[in-house]
């Protein structure tokens, strides 16, 4: 997959997030501004209505997008059977649009109405969402092979020490040791250069690189250390939002509201 | 790793706990339902597997079921009777929800089994307000009546919201009088519907006429039970103090009571004026010009009648009534006797008593009782008015000769005048020497200036043979007792008889004679001379 087709796929996840959200939420608006007290005389209020048929439906869609997010990803990343299923990045990728759409759609399921049992499954969803998204932020922060496998210390400054050498070759620049206050310098030579424009952005990519990797070279440790403590968080927060999704659904069930079925 | 387990199971255990402890329901129920808060109430509303049925709710509300089971209510109508409960009355909505809003501007009352109508349906009845009817005062319920703002509990019963005006006095269903409209106006009431229907004049009383405050509980309040209305004095006043018994049907009508049944079975003679003699035949119309019933006077005949008399009668302002004369019989019979108009100032004595009235009274076209005076000529014509001098008769003074017995037979005392009356004189009517037949065959009195000479009365048949100085005394020869009495002494004449003469008939020598017309004796026939008569 090219960088440009990968952009594409994530910008289509992101918008339909987006549409989903902005999409549900002008819809509903008017219902979902009502006080809770009021909205069961609003017109809207038996479509809406977390059993209604959009809002229950919302709900099931919403769960089943999360199951299908949180356990095809984890199928992928521990089962050996699907160890060879595509490439972990792209997994985790489609995992958290899963289970980003997902919320959304349980979100507007819920009514914006948080009480009780499931409110425990909605604040952990939203723990768990929030705690992805941070888990996103480290992740990236931890450089990792395409397949998604952590690299470790050295095989970082290996990778470091290969773009400091080709750059040197290139250019006689030594990039080794780039900080904030060298970058502008060496990219005012560079630019002296009178290098094409495309050569230029590319030197420009490779020394942003190089930023990059010296940055993350540097709080290594320190993400690897947290990203540990993440997965306590984010982990038991998506199995108590099962957990009690399931027994939200349960009950449901057994209080006879089963959707179109 | 084992930090890491730590932390998760704690997690978990919290999510767990909090997942036990917390509520599955979806929200808050309102208060009146806050009680079945709770995991272990959940069935007590929601039937596993099928939601919420009515019968559930049903199973609670049981006031709800007895009105669906009586069909009674806005629960037991129309598409109210097919739906969930939940479709109106909702619940985990918070515990502020309300669960019964309707919009009371929109709300068809009549779904309810009792359309709003009339003045139910005024602004200060209708949406805004149902708490003037739906108040627990007029809850009959106790266990409804402790529940706050329920719409249930009230039924048709107008006494239910609105105080009973008549004190419980009446039929506590007031529709059975009363619109919707306005209470004061009864108008469904159909009197005719009750015992007494409304009749005639009945129809345009005033209910207070009859129906006459009285006080109940200390409040002024029309009575409309216990009335008397068998008989109608029990209302109407009696004005007849009962002369014609209780019965007033039998005479009025309900029309007016002006208007009297022609049925005949009036009597007057009931009232205080009997109908006696003419009045009997009368049109009632003539007396009682009006209506039957106006009262009008009786006690006189003058209430009614015209004073033919023209109040004559009248002393010192009394005017005596036509009963001291008249009868009922007739104007024309009186019963003025002799008797009492010889207590009047003119006794009525003699051929008085056998005239009648019509002669003094009714001397003019119309009867007249006032006479001036008393004396004959205020009544009799003075035939003698002129003809005989005043000192026989002062002031014209007809007793003086005639008296009341007979006009024909007057006792004049006659000596009172140089013609002392003797003999036959006193045996011959007063006419046979004052009348005389005029030319003209009237006749002619004449009672001055009247000759005391025979002739004047008598024919002097001797044809003036014994007349003295033009004058003829009879009583030379006639006597007064009879005129046939001869009183003549022949011997004192100038032949006087002797002898066979003395035997000899008068006429024999006084022969007949005929002077024109008149035959005559001559007794002067101076045949003195024997030759005279013999040969």
């Amino acid at each position: 997959m090219t960088q440009t087709v990968h952009r594409i796929y994530i910008s289509v996840y992101v918008l339909l997030v987006i549409t989903a959200f902005l999409g549900l939420g002008y819809y509903g608006f008017s219902f979902y501004n009502l006080p809770i007290e009021e909205r069961f005389f609003s017109p809207d209020y038996a479509l809406l209505k977390p059993s209604g048929l959009l809002g229950h439906g919302l709900g099931i869609i919403g769960s089943l997008l999360i199951v299908i997010g949180v356990f095809s990803y984890m199928a992928r990343k521990r089962l050996k059977f699907f160890s060879r299923w595509g490439v972990l990045k792209y997994w985790l990728e489609f995992h958290i649009f899963l289970c980003a759409l997902g919320p959304v759609l349980i979100l507007f399921h819920t009514s914006f109405k948080f009480g009780g049992i499931v409110s425990v499954s909605f604040w952990s969803l939203v723990a768990v969402v929030a705690s992805g998204v941070a888990g996103r932020f480290i992740y990236l922060q931890i450089p990792r092979t395409i397949e998604g496998r952590e690299l470790s210390l050295h095989e970082v400054e290996e990778i470091k020490d290969q773009l400091v050498i080709a750059f040197k070759d290139k250019y006689n620049i030594d990039i080794s040791d780039l900080n904030s206050e060298n970058t502008i310098a060496i990219e005012s030579e560079i630019k002296a250069r009178n290098l094409s424009r495309n050569e230029y952005k590319k030197v420009k990519q490779l020394i942003k690189s190089q930023r990059k990797l010296v940055k993350r070279i540097e709080r290594l440790d320190f993400m690897q250390n947290i990203f540990k403590y993440w997965h306590v968080a984010h982990l038991p927060f998506a199995l108590i939002m099962l957990i009690v999704m399931i027994i939200h659904v349960i009950v449901v069930l057994t209080m006879g509201y089963k959707w179109i079925f | 790793m084992k930090f890491r387990l730590f932390i998760f199971l704690f997690i978990t255990i919290l999510g767990g706990n909090l997942s036990i402890s917390a509520q599955i329901s979806p929200g808050d129920l309102s208060k009146s339902h806050a009680f079945l808060e709770g995991v272990s109430n959940c069935t007590k509303c929601h039937d596993l597997g099928n939601k919420v049925t009515r019968e559930k709710c049903l199973d609670c509300h049981k006031e709800i079921k007895t009105g669906v089971d009586l069909k009674k209510g806005l629960h037991a109508t129309g598409e109210f009777l097919s739906k969930d409960c939940f479709t109106c009355h909702n619940d985990h909505h918070g515990r502020n929800f309300k669960m019964l809003k309707f919009d009371k501007e929109t709300f068809n009352h009549t779904n309810t089994g009792y359309e709003l109508k009339g003045a139910h349906l005024k602004s200060d009845c209708k949406g805004c307000n149902c708490v003037l009817c739906h108040k627990p005062d007029h809850i009959k319920d106790p266990e409804l009546r402790k529940k706050n703002s329920t719409y249930l509990g009230l039924n048709r019963e107008c006494l239910l919201c609105h105080s009973d005006f008549h004190q419980g006095k009446m039929s506590p269903n007031c529709l059975n009088c009363h619109g919707f409209e306005t209470f004061k106006k009864a108008e469904g009431f159909d009197h005719n519907g009750t015992k007494f229907p409304l009749n005639g004049k009945h129809k345009t009383v005033s209910c207070e006429k009859c129906h006459k405050p009285i006080l109940i509980n200390g409040q002024s309040e029309k009575r409309f039970d216990g009335l008397l209305f068998n008989s109608c004095i029990n209302c109407h006043k009696d004005v007849h103090e009962n002369k014609f018994g209780q019965d007033c049907k039998k005479c009025h009508t309900e029309e007016s009571f002006h208007i009297i049944k022609e049925t005949g079975n009036f009597n007057h003679d009931n009232t205080n004026f009997k109908l006696i003699g003419r009045h009997q035949t009368l049109d009632c119309k003539k007396c009682h010009k009006l209506n039957l019933t106006a009262k009008i006077k009786s006690d006189r005949c003058s209430d009614c009648h015209v004073d033919y008399h023209q109040n004559e009668f009248n002393k010192n302002g009394q005017t005596p009534d036509c009963d001291q004369c008249h009868n009922n019989n007739d104007f024309a019979e009186t019963l003025y006797s002799i008797e009492k108009h010889n207590l009047s100032k003119f006794q009525l004595e003699g051929a008085h008593l056998a005239t009648p009235c019509i002669a003094c009274h009714k001397k003019q076209e119309r009867w007249c009782f006032i006479i001036p005076g008393s004396s004959c000529i205020d009544c009799h014509a003075n035939n003698h008015k002129g003809l005989i001098q005043e000192k026989y008769y002062a002031n014209e003074k007809c007793t003086e000769c005639h008296t009341v017995n007979s006009w024909k037979s007057p006792e004049f005392e006659h000596s009172r005048t140089n013609f002392k009356l003797q003999g036959a004189h006193k045996r011959v009517t007063c006419k046979e020497c004052h009348y005389r037949k005029g030319e003209n065959g009237s006749m002619i009195q004449k009672f001055e200036g009247l000759s005391m000479d025979c002739v004047t009365c008598h024919r002097n048949t001797h044809e003036g043979q014994f007349d003295i100085n033009g004058r003829t005394d009879c009583l030379r020869c006639h006597g007064l007792d009879d005129w046939k009495q001869i009183i003549f002494d022949h011997n004192l004449a100038r032949f006087k008889l002797e002898g066979a003469h003395i035997k000899v008939k008068c006429e024999k020598c006084h022969k007949e004679a005929t002077n024109e017309t008149i035959k005559y004796t001559v007794y002067k026939n101076n045949k003195l001379l024997c030759s005279d008569c013999h040969r």
